[in-house]
């Protein structure tokens, strides 16, 4: 068999070796929920399909991951979202900054995962 | 499950949606098609090349790797559960020989298998 078969996307795992499974419930943290329940009402009302999604989360190659699953989920989103010509790059950044700025979340509180991607 | 109910799900083409011209019935062999095709594919690089047992039809669906790129719902995709012996997907299982793995698969990706080589 090939070392890397031909064509498998970062999803298509079975028969590698894991780590383990965790067994620790994490929760959803309040933005998991909102991202989440974004993606499920623009599902809903098939403005995006949940395949398209998973397809575009694929896309996401070696970050796929790298990250964790509602990060690659909203990601995965927000491509979807610009691809379709839905929303705009800089409307999406002017929007994150007016929310960063009316919560003034300080730089330290950004995910773990972007500060070691900046270091 | 009654005895009964066995008999008649072993008879009977179990579906959950209707599934008009589905070319494989309950309990024919399949193969699944050694085919590594680029884009969104819903079916395991692990099953490729694996023979099945058809377990039951469930019906027509929209197929998912077409809507992934965003093509219509229609027409639908005939989608049935396949099993798999575990030790015929993985060489090596130490569990028991009667485990079994099922997974939903789209007709596309079946090839029909008329000699029997494997024991579910």
């Amino acid at each position: 068999m090939r070392d890397k078969p031909l064509n498998k996307g970062p999803q298509d795992v079975g028969g590698e070796p894991g780590d383990g499974v965790g067994t620790i419930d994490h929760c959803m943290t309040f933005w998991e929920k909102q991202a989440n329940g974004l993606r499920s009402m623009l599902s809903g009302w098939r403005i995006v399909r949940t395949d398209e999604l998973r397809r575009a989360a694929k896309d996401l190659g070696a970050q796929y991951s790298k990250v964790a699953y509602f990060e690659r989920t909203t990601t995965a989103l927000k491509n979807m979202l610009l691809k379709k010509g839905l929303i705009t790059e800089s409307e999406l950044k002017a929007k994150m900054d007016e929310i960063r700025a009316s919560f003034n979340v300080p730089d330290e509180m950004e995910s773990p995962l972007k500060k070691a991607a900046k270091k | 499950m009654s005895a009964q109910t066995q008999a008649q799900s072993a008879s009977l083409p179990s579906t959950y949606a209707p599934a008009p011209g589905h070319r494989f019935k309950v309990g024919n062999l399949a193969l699944i098609k050694p085919a590594f095709p680029p884009g969104h594919r819903r079916t395991p690089h692990y099953i490729r090349g694996k023979e099945d047992v058809t377990e039951r039809i469930c019906g027509a669906f929209p197929n998912p790797e077409k809507i992934a790129y965003g093509f219509d719902d229609e027409p639908k995709t005939l989608l049935y559960r396949a099993r798999f012996p575990q030790n015929h997907v993985w060489p090596g299982h130490k569990g028991s020989a009667h485990d079994v793995i099922e997974m939903e698969i789209f007709e596309h990706r079946l090839l029909p298998v008329s000699k029997k080589r494997i024991t579910p």
